[in-house]
């Protein structure tokens, strides 16, 4: 028994002993489930080997991604050290003290200029101009198109589209030549149908999908001063509703009427649908022999279009690194340390290489790049022109009047697009007066 | 039933001693209902009560923030919203359609299985599986069978042209469109789903029916109808209410299935009120203190609902 | 009515020898409608059976229009479900194609590679069963024993305040769980039940007794007290009266109970998803979720969902004899 006891305190010394000496051992990531975080995890690995210290990629499913960070945030937990978050959780994540302010971090190490201007404003900034910085832009991502290469290189189907339209069959550079080579696909009896386009009520999808004709029209959510009224509803983000409603009735894909990244790129693997719109980040999907065997080597890619008055824009995806304010002043320098390894010029290409969507600069405009995926070049070119929905804290409300409102118009048909507008119009101002973001 | 021998240990017929080494029935009763109340009370009381207290502020749960008071605030908002309203109503339409033929359904489903037969516990067994598939999953998968394109539904319906076919949960039949239509769409899988349930609890019921009773009522030549109405109904009663009752609850607060399915969609038509309370207490909105107000709303709603089932039952027990 | 007497008939009249059911044409009825029965079990079963064949389907079989009945069958569902992957890039794909051809992979290795993808190591999946299985059994036990305990004292007893009381039990499974989810996460935090099988044990059983205490307080009412009455006029206490009378007869009820139970916990999704994390984990938030590159893995979802549907259908399965029992009581009843 005396033996027994004193092997026993010993053990507890040692293991206190232990723990003493034990620094930051590990570094945790929160992402969402899906291949990017595959590839940090693999990321990881390498910064293992250097370093030795142990990264982990928390894979929450997207669907419930937001909910369980920010359930957990509301408890100040700090089971994570970092998160990689959506570009509009910016709002909620710096104002409600969850994130750790990364603009003397970013600055002073230089990373705020190894991006590009565009992501560093849109996944790290908030408030918008304000200069302060809350995330390492990680993974870029922008709606863009796929098409079918085949079919419009097919000289049977030029020479039927040039009798018809009167001008070559080609990559679709404005909205109006989408349209048309979408009617022109539309063969119900074939079931063959010219575009699959978001249109999911649960979350953004719809308005994300909507977006990219408003900005190709050249119309906004707010001017300079948050104003909504007169904004929103202007004459051309009406004319680009109703030209996403046009675009749906006559060339969308039955049964997608609650479609997002699934849905999209499933029509294209059934072969279903000629143009396809999606997040860059669901691509390499449609180019990998094994998930769309059919039409793996016969699917093009090109950015959204422009609309009629010359705007070209597109829908922002991404998201980027943040720190999680709960933690110990330790574990926030090892994750500092991660991220200053991480945004590291080699590391960004491997990053690239393994089919995480760089925002480095130089990365992006490398030869290495641009040939690595026939995908890279179209999400290049897109990445200069983003824009994003709002991201202040109140985005959520401001979406779920959106998503109603489109959803009714484009969707179930009813009423018409200036009246979708105006009461989204109406809702918004309301909604930002009440939180105090319009100035009387 | 065979008649039991006298207790060993009883000292001749007549009561038992029931101090000392038995436990009174007063002990009884408080041993078998103290642990199940002290559990509830324990994991439901502070939930209960906080979300009552949230529901008059304006709290979010990331806002940095300490909750405000604003009184009724939430509670006017939500009376006054016209919104909301629609969205009670489509849960009203949704609970009346889905229960109603849930009880019709498995009432009978349940006569059908009542009478063994060979397989018979396999065939009850097998009409169960719906209920034993998790909601989410059946929401996921219905709306892949739902599929004009590619979905079994339409295919086993004969509509092999999806041009021509309905397209249940866009609300079209042919291109055209039918309002409702989604609703209708939702309604059905939630049937699907939950008739065994109904069924199961009728056929106990059902199975507890002395067959003497029909054999009496037959002897004096009472018509099948009459059978129905006067034996079988009165006897499964109870357990068809609570049934129902529990069905009726859960048609409030009905989530998983239509989110899967639509995300309420189109528009608006599948938009059921838990579904929009979860839009508030989640989804980046965090509106904590407004959708405790909502949940308690919906909670009243509830509980007005449930008291006439109860009234009801009570009423047949006492009769019985 | 030779067959009746002042304590009952003799013989208990089932459905077989039933004056108005023996004769030939009844007889066939019952075929009749056995019948039918088996042609309305298979309908309803047409979907699960969609759902079964989705899972050994590949991806471009699943979306293939109009939907294939007939298909080149494949495993690869199972492969996703139960271990990680990550889509190979080119350079890897002749890589492992190369290794293919000389034989050096596995067949699991063969059938990730056929959708282009390669395995990187084993899924949570069987860790998630696990944690199903131990905190649905335990909780389960509990609620159908708790519920019954309190169920016979609601019924025999007077119990001051027992309609407030039973009310009271039923309006826990009214509120919403998504506004009960944040309080519940606060309080599971400070308790240190977060993310612990207790934590979700304990919640499961709260759950699932108001179901339980309703439905067999339901089924208990219909016992007669004079079976009890007589025992104790006998001579047995309460207590034996409860195991030896009344809980043999509560049997379908019992039965009845833990299935619905037994289902809810199993296939419980939205707790699950807030109040675990790594260690509890269930399965149901992994498997609705599976999320494969560029969009939902519909023959993992269907595998899993198949996989973890089965457990159930065996308990139900053996409980078959006590959720069809016929009670007869004698004349004592009515």
């Amino acid at each position: 028994m005396k033996r027994l006891s004193i092997v026993l305190l010993a053990a507890v010394l040692l293991l206190a002993g232990a723990s003493l000496f034990a620094a930051p051992k590990e570094v945790i990531i929160l992402w969402a489930q899906w291949s990017p975080a595959d590839y940090l995890q693999q990321i990881g690995s390498m910064y293992e080997k250097e370093t030795g210290i142990k990264v982990k990629v928390v894979q929450e499913p997207w669907g419930s991604f937001g909910d369980r960070f920010f359930t957990a945030m509301a408890a100040k937990g700090t089971e994570w050290d970092m998160v990689v978050g959506d570009s509009q959780w910016l709002g909620q994540g710096a104002t409600g003290g969850i994130y750790v302010d990364l603009t003397d971090f970013l600055k002073s190490t230089g990373i705020a200029d190894s991006v590009t201007k565009a992501t560093l404003t849109y996944y790290g900034e908030y408030p918008t101009g304000s200069g302060r910085y809350w995330a390492y832009p990680t993974e870029g991502d922008a709606d863009g198109w796929a098409y079918r290469k085949d079919l419009f290189e097919d000289p049977k189907e030029k020479a039927a589209f040039k009798a018809k339209y009167g001008y070559e069959l080609a990559v679709p550079k404005t909205y109006k030549q989408l349209l048309d080579i979408a009617k022109f696909f539309t063969r119900k009896d074939k079931g063959l149908y010219g575009v699959a386009i978001y249109t999911q009520k649960d979350y953004d999808a719809i308005t994300m999908g909507v977006e990219n004709t408003m900005f190709s029209w050249g119309a906004k959510w707010q001017n300079e001063k948050n104003e909504v009224l007169g904004v929103v509803n202007s004459k051309k983000a009406i004319e680009a509703l109703q030209f996403y409603r046009d675009l749906y009735e006559a060339a969308q894909v039955p049964g997608l009427s609650n479609a997002f990244y699934t849905e999209t790129n499933d029509a294209m693997i059934g072969g279903k649908a000629v143009m396809v719109m999606n997040y860059f980040a669901f691509f390499p999907a449609l180019a990998n022999k094994g998930t769309n065997p059919n039409y793996w080597d016969k699917v093009g890619f090109f950015p959204n279009p422009a609309g009629p008055y010359g705007n070209q824009h597109a829908a922002l995806g991404g998201q980027g690194m943040s720190i999680i304010k709960f933690i110990s002043a330790d574990r926030q320098q090892a994750a500092k340390d991660f991220i200053k390894w991480f945004a590291q010029e080699k590391v960004q290409t491997r990053w690239a290489e393994l089919g995480g969507y760089t925002c480095n600069a130089k990365v992006l405009k490398s030869d290495a790049f641009l040939k690595a995926t026939p995908f890279n070049p179209a999400f290049a070119t897109t990445m200069t022109f983003v824009m994003d929905f709002w991201n202040i804290p109140v985005y959520s409300q401001l979406l779920q009047v959106t998503q109603r409102e489109f959803s009714k118009f484009v969707v179930e048909g009813q009423g018409t697009a200036k009246a979708a507008m105006d009461t989204i119009a109406k809702e918004h101002d309301k909604i930002l007066r009440e939180a105090g973001f319009i100035k009387k | 039933m065979p008649a039991m021998k006298a207790h060993p240990n009883a000292p001749g017929a007549g009561l038992a001693d029931r101090s000392g080494r038995h436990l009174s029935d007063r002990a009884i009763q408080n041993l078998f209902i103290w642990p199940t109340l002290t559990l509830l009370i324990a994991m439901n009381l502070f939930p209960l009560l906080y979300s009552l207290f949230l529901g008059f502020t304006d709290y979010s749960a990331i806002a940095n923030k300490p909750p405000v008071w604003v009184l009724f605030r939430n509670f006017g908002d939500i009376l006054a919203s016209e919104q909301l309203w629609k969205y009670f109503a489509t849960t009203g339409r949704y609970a009346i359609m889905s229960v109603g033929l849930q009880t019709v359904i498995g009432f009978g489903l349940a006569m059908l299985v009542r009478r063994k037969f060979f397989g018979s516990g396999l065939i009850t067994t097998l009409i169960l599986v719906p209920m034993m598939i998790s909601p989410v999953v059946v929401g996921l998968f219905w709306k892949l069978m739902y599929n004009p394109t590619f979905g079994f539904f339409n295919y086993l319906l004969g509509f092999t042209n999806a041009a021509k076919a309905p397209d249940l949960l866009a609300s079209r039949f042919a291109g055209q469109l039918v309002p409702g239509l989604a609703l209708f769409a939702v309604v059905i899988v939630d049937v699907w789903m939950w008739s065994p349930f109904v069924m199961l609890l009728v056929l106990s019921g059902l199975n507890a029916i002395p067959e003497y009773l029909y054999e009496a009522a037959a002897i004096d030549r009472a018509s099948a109808w009459f059978q129905f109405w006067r034996i079988t109904l009165p006897q499964v009663a109870p357990l068809l209410l609570i049934a129902v009752l529990f069905r009726t609850i859960e048609a409030f607060k009905s989530f998983d299935l239509v989110m899967g399915m639509t995300g309420g969609g189109p528009g608006d038509q599948t938009e059921l009120i838990a579904v929009n309370l979860y839009r508030q207490a989640f989804l980046g909105s965090f509106r904590t203190g407004p959708s405790s107000a909502l949940a308690y709303i919906i909670l009243i709603i509830i509980i007005a609902v449930s008291n006439l089932y109860i009234r009801y039952l009570n009423q047949i027990r006492g009769e019985a | 009515m030779a067959r009746f007497s002042e304590h009952g008939p003799r013989a208990p009249v089932t459905e077989a020898i039933r004056v108005d059911k023996v004769n030939p044409r009844a007889r066939a009825l019952r075929r009749f409608i056995a019948l039918i029965a088996v042609v309305v079990a298979v309908a309803m079963l047409i979907p699960v059976l969609v759902m079964g064949i989705t899972a050994f389907k590949t991806r471009t079989d699943i979306l293939a229009s109009p939907p294939k009945v007939l298909f080149k069958p494949t495993l690869e569902g199972f492969v996703y479900l139960l271990f990680d992957r990550a889509i190979a890039t080119q350079s890897r794909l002749a890589e492992l194609e190369q290794n293919a051809k000389a034989g050096k992979l596995g067949l699991l290795d063969r059938i990730a590679l056929q959708a282009g993808m390669e395995i990187t190591g084993p899924s949570d999946y069987v860790f998630r069963l696990r944690n199903s299985v131990i905190i649905t059994g335990i909780s389960t036990v509990f609620s159908v024993l708790l519920g019954l305990f309190a169920a016979y004292a609601f019924s025999r007893f007077k119990i001051p305040g027992k309609g407030d009381l039973l009310f009271f039990i039923l309006s826990t499974r009214m509120l919403p769980a998504v506004v009960v989810t944040i309080p519940l996460f606060l309080m599971y935090r400070q308790l240190g039940l977060y993310d612990r099988h207790l934590g979700m044990i304990l919640l499961y059983i709260a759950f699932n007794l108001s179901f339980s205490v309703w439905l067999l307080k339901g089924f208990i009412d219909e016992i007669p007290k004079e079976y009890e009455e007589a025992a104790l006029v006998d001579g047995y206490t309460r207590l034996q009266a409860f195991f030896r009378v009344v809980l043999p007869q509560a049997a379908t009820g019992i039965a009845a109970t833990t299935v619905f139970c037994l289902i809810f916990a199993w296939n419980e999704y939205a707790f699950a998803l807030m109040l675990t994390s790594e260690r509890a984990r269930t399965a149901p938030p992994s498997i609705a979720t599976m999320l494969g590159s560029g969009g939902l893995e519909w023959s993992a979802i269907a595998a899993g969902s198949l996989g973890f549907l089965i457990p159930v259908v065996i308990v139900t399965f053996a409980l078959r004899k006590y959720l069809l029992r016929g009670i007869t009581f004698g004349a004592i009843r009515g």
